[in-house]
């Protein structure tokens, strides 16, 4: 055991009075200074990539809405000639004049890419809007209410089954190839898989003490999920929506691939994708494929990466 | 304490059925007692015995497979009016056992309190809401500023008193507490006891105190029931129970309880339960009471043996 | 006069959390003679379980321990730097226990298996030899049919088997220390009897050292040899069991006892310590308990108590023992605790 005599004998004897109680002070130790949201920012903005995707995305988007106003653009749908001979500046390399170069009927790639990046986020951020949307309104009702549950999951497991990729494809073949098609095909189904994954979610909340305590206070079942569930789910709603707009990007790709995409009037990622896939194999015409598939590749790593770290930085396991 | 009952269980079971399994699982067995206005009376049992679904059920939150439950006369599980369901609401209300997990932490402390006013529209308008917030957290304790911040700013002790604050601004007659100090830590324990007990002074109100510890359930309430499995085993006013155990499982749950004293708990040994020791095949087991205010569950011959051991 | 296992000196234990740095134990001295039971009491917050996870290397990664020495078997397991330091040592020779059996024991495996697991890596023993080693180390924890639970499934244990479960993993490699972080606050109480009546025959059995870690001190009367009582960080007072509990001299461990319901006046208010423990972001200065001590000194404020011996074997870190300071009686509640024989007082 140790044993050590007063440090100081200096310390004088009118120390050991009593020194009076004061309650205040003892109620005031308890706090602490952690908010959630600061926390979740806090801890993205420590992950470099994903600061680094995320000033990418942001460039890359406001560049996308001013590009045609800025000096000097063209338009991506007329065909350009050559001042002298009138004829069309076919496959042009990129270089001063057309910086992407033109393709194979002269049209300006570099106007053709940005338009066409412009058409299929929008896309793609209606159909990840609308898929999330719906999934988080079924999957909510889906695993809060325990009555529901059988029949939904019934209907659930028949629509899991049926391949996506045949029921788009039927939908964009019996209706005419528009930008409404598109949507419509992809919002078909798309919204299944984000309904199952938040139906577990909920079912993982949905007994804990405070929704029993809010049942016991008599709050009605929409504003349990509204107030109590849902916003549980944020990080996990942010992160199925950053996945749904590449996934969009990718099925409409996929979608002009097979023949039933866009009209070639609207230029696209998918159009551009697809006319540089056909002359791919001659390598003095590949920047017709590499520039579409950069600004893909650019869009779908840069929300994906988002979409993790912030979904990582929102679990508050995460914040220490 | 009057002499007037206030809820009433009769012949109560609650079965939980899974899709999986065949065998409904029962978790509570025929159970009946009366609760008195005024009195605290504890529920006690280790786990499994059934003793928060009995509280849950008491509010509605699951439901009885068979048997009543009356509230001050009237039957209030199963189908009810909306009305009766409203009143309901109002005048039973349940304090949870962690504090970590029993308040929304994307709330702020303004709505959890006042959640329930806001389901049953108890309120004309905005100030008086305010008011009977303000009014809820005094009585336990906090300062009315801590309304607009949200529950990871507190202490556990805190969030509890939240929780009471919560159920206490709704006005109830019946506070049923599932094990609310458990997850407390010890010198916090005292505080919320203290504060149940000056609440029940002030406001009048009865207590269910649903808990394991059976050193709290000594010192906090007046009455005792025991549950092993679904079943009440024993009911008797606390200190008959506590001086006089007669029924075999309520003896081992005592023995096992360690005393904060070194040189009597090294002298101890627990008793063993073996719930095989009832034969129930011939004579069957009744509710009886074999001493004034004290209720046994047992067979005849087991009565007899007990009351004259104990 | 028996060997000391364990001697922790002046340990500083710190964690670096959002960028701030945490003082989580500050200047903690204990020994642990080789078969004692030592029982270390706080709440949450006291760092008790940080301290002991210091002695297996299971600090979290962002924790450390800053100064002081922790010497068991002549090494200083404070500047244990690497895994392979501490495999010689974690589950060898100082084995944890923790709270909850459910989480401790992985779902998809049999319980044979994880306890051969042990076996197998720390002892060298395979196929039959390993199986035969488990079978007696489950039926050594008492676990009936060892044959046919080997078989069996975590989930398909009640919460007590699978705690013994637990303790036959730790018991594997004959370890010389057991620590147990409360390992019955999970469960009922009369299997908490059987669990705590388990180690102490296992104690006897293997001349077992045990820490138990918990807030119960009816759990304490019954298993402690030695009592450490832990507060923000500190051992404030460290003594054997009766002296801590007949003859406790620093004001938080007269708190903790007076809280206990046991103890209280039925139908009168039960003394109860108010506010909450410090924040320990923040440097302490003096005793970390005055700004809740009803009896604190104004030097409570100023400087912090050193060690004042009460006995060779019981010490306190308070300025009531300072010749100088006030005599000032413990609440009569406790008073005569070994008086104390179950029965509750009424007004």
């Amino acid at each position: 055991m140790l044993s050590r005599e007063p440090v100081l004998q200096e310390i004088s004897p009118d120390l050991f009075t009593l020194a009076g109680y004061d309650q205040e002070a003892a109620e005031r130790t308890g706090y602490s200074d952690y908010s959630y949201w600061g926390a979740t920012l806090g801890k993205f903005l420590q992950s470099k990539t994903a600061v680094v995707a995320l000033i990418v995305l942001g460039v890359l988007l406001i560049f996308t809405v001013i590009q045609p106003y800025l000096p000097g653009q063209r338009d991506p749908n007329v065909i350009n000639l050559n001042q002298e001979t009138f004829r069309q500046l076919r496959n042009v390399r990129p270089g001063a004049d057309f910086w992407f170069g033109t393709n194979s009927i002269g049209q300006d790639l570099w106007a053709r890419v940005w338009r066409g990046t412009r058409t299929s986020l929008m896309i793609a951020l209606l159909v990840a809007t609308w898929n999330v949307t719906l999934g988080i309104i079924v999957g909510a009702i889906w695993g809060y209410v325990r009555r529901l549950d059988r029949v939904l999951t019934e209907i659930y497991n028949v629509l899991d089954n049926i391949p996506t990729t045949i029921v788009m494809t039927l939908l964009a073949y019996m209706l005419r190839p528009s930008i409404s098609t598109m949507i419509i095909a992809m919002c078909a189904l798309g919204w299944v898989s984000v309904s199952r994954f938040v139906r577990t979610q909920v079912i993982i909340i949905r007994d804990r003490e405070y929704n029993l305590a809010s049942r016991c206070l008599g709050t009605p079942t929409h504003r349990i999920i509204t107030k109590n569930v849902l916003p549980y789910l944020v990080s996990v709603i942010m992160l199925r929506f950053a996945l749904a707009v590449p996934m969009a990007i990718g099925s409409e790709v996929f979608l002009t691939y097979i023949g039933l995409g866009l009209p070639l009037q609207i230029p696209s990622l998918g159009n551009l994708i697809n006319e540089g896939r056909q002359i791919m194999m001659i390598p003095a015409m590949r920047y017709q494929l590499i520039f579409p598939a950069i600004m893909v590749s650019l869009i779908t790593i840069s929300f994906y990466i988002i979409g993790n770290a912030f979904s990582d930085a929102a679990d508050p396991r995460n914040h220490t | 304490m009057s002499r007037e009952t206030i809820l009433e269980l009769q012949n109560l079971s609650v079965e939980f059925r899974t899709r999986k399994s065949r065998q409904p699982f029962l978790a509570v067995d025929d159970v009946s007692f009366q609760l008195m206005r005024g009195e605290t009376f504890g529920l006690v049992g280790e786990s499994g015995s059934g003793k928060t679904t009995i509280g849950r059920t008491i509010v509605r939150i699951n439901e009885a497979t068979h048997g009543q439950v009356y509230f001050k006369g009237r039957r209030i599980n199963g189908v009810i009016p909306a009305a009766l369901d409203s009143e309901v609401t109002r005048r039973i209300q349940m304090i949870f056992q962690d504090p970590m997990a029993s308040l929304n932490e994307r709330a702020k402390v303004d709505y959890i309190v006042s959640e329930g006013l806001y389901n049953t529209r108890a309120y004309n308008d905005e100030a008086e809401r305010q008011g009977k917030v303000e009014a809820a957290l005094r009585a336990v304790g906090l300062l009315p500023e801590f309304a607009s911040r949200f529950p990871h700013e507190f202490s556990g002790g805190q969030r509890q008193r939240i929780g009471v604050a919560r159920a206490l601004i709704m006005e109830p007659e019946i506070i049923i507490a599932d094990e609310p100090i458990s997850a407390l830590d010890v010198s916090i324990r005292a505080q919320i006891l203290n504060l149940l007990a000056a609440l029940q002074q002030d406001k009048g109100l009865t207590y269910i105190f649903i808990a394991h510890d059976l050193s709290v359930v000594r010192f906090i309430t007046d009455r005792v029931a025991v549950l092993s499995k679904g079943k009440i085993v024993e009911l008797a006013e606390t200190e008959e129970l506590f001086s006089y155990p007669l029924h075999p499982y309520t003896q081992t749950l005592l023995s096992a309880v360690p005393l904060p004293n070194p040189v009597v708990q090294r002298k101890r040994r627990p008793l063993i339960y073996d719930p095989s020791q009832h034969d129930y095949t011939v004579d069957k087991p009744r509710w009886a009471e074999v001493r004034p205010g004290h209720f046994l569950w047992g067979s005849e011959p087991e009565l007899d043996t007990w009351v004259a051991m104990g | 006069m028996a060997e000391t296992l364990l001697s922790v000196r002046n340990v500083v234990i710190k964690f670096s959390l959002r960028g701030r740095v945490l003082t989580a134990i500050r200047e903690a001295s204990l020994d642990v003679q080789e078969g004692q039971t030592l029982a270390i009491v706080g709440e949450s917050g006291s760092g008790k379980s940080v301290l002991t996870k210091s002695f297996v290397g299971m600090l979290d990664a962002n924790g450390w321990v800053d100064s002081g020495s922790i010497m068991f078997e002549g090494e200083d397991l404070a500047t244990f730097k690497s895994a392979k330091q501490w495999s010689r040592i974690r589950g060898k020779k100082i084995a944890m226990v923790f709270q909850d059996p459910m989480t401790a024991l992985n779902p998809l495996r049999t319980v044979g298996k994880q306890i051969e697991e042990t076996v197998t890596l720390h002892q060298q023993l395979t196929g039959h030899s390993a199986k035969q080693r488990t079978l007696e180390l489950l039926a050594d924890v008492g676990i009936d049919n060892p044959g046919d639970r080997y078989y069996q499934y975590p989930h398909e244990f009640s919460g007590g088997m699978r705690q013994r479960v637990v303790i036959a993993i730790a018991m594997s490699c004959q370890p010389r220390l057991l620590i147990c972080d409360e390992p019955t606050t999970a469960l009922d109480v009369t299997i908490q009897a059987q669990i705590l009546e388990l180690i102490r025959r296992l104690q006897e059995q293997h001349k077992l050292t045990v820490i138990y870690i918990t807030h119960d001190l009816g759990v304490v009367a019954q298993v402690a040899d030695k009592v450490a009582v832990m507060y923000a960080g500190d051992i404030i007072e460290c003594g054997l069991a009766d002296e801590v509990f007949y003859n406790a001299q620093h004001p938080y461990t007269w708190a903790l006892l007076s809280s206990l319901p046991q103890l209280g006046v039925k139908g009168q208010r039960l003394f109860s310590i108010q506010g909450t423990p410090p924040n320990l972001f923040n440097a302490v200065t003096g005793d970390a308990f005055a700004p809740r001590n009803p009896s604190a000194l104004k030097v409570d404020y100023i400087l912090r108590p050193p060690v004042f011996n009460i006995s060779p074997t019981h010490y306190a870190k308070t300025w009531l023992l300072d010749p100088r300071a006030p005599q000032i009686e413990p609440p009569p509640v406790i008073r005569n605790l070994h008086q104390f024989a179950g029965g509750q007082a009424r007004a």
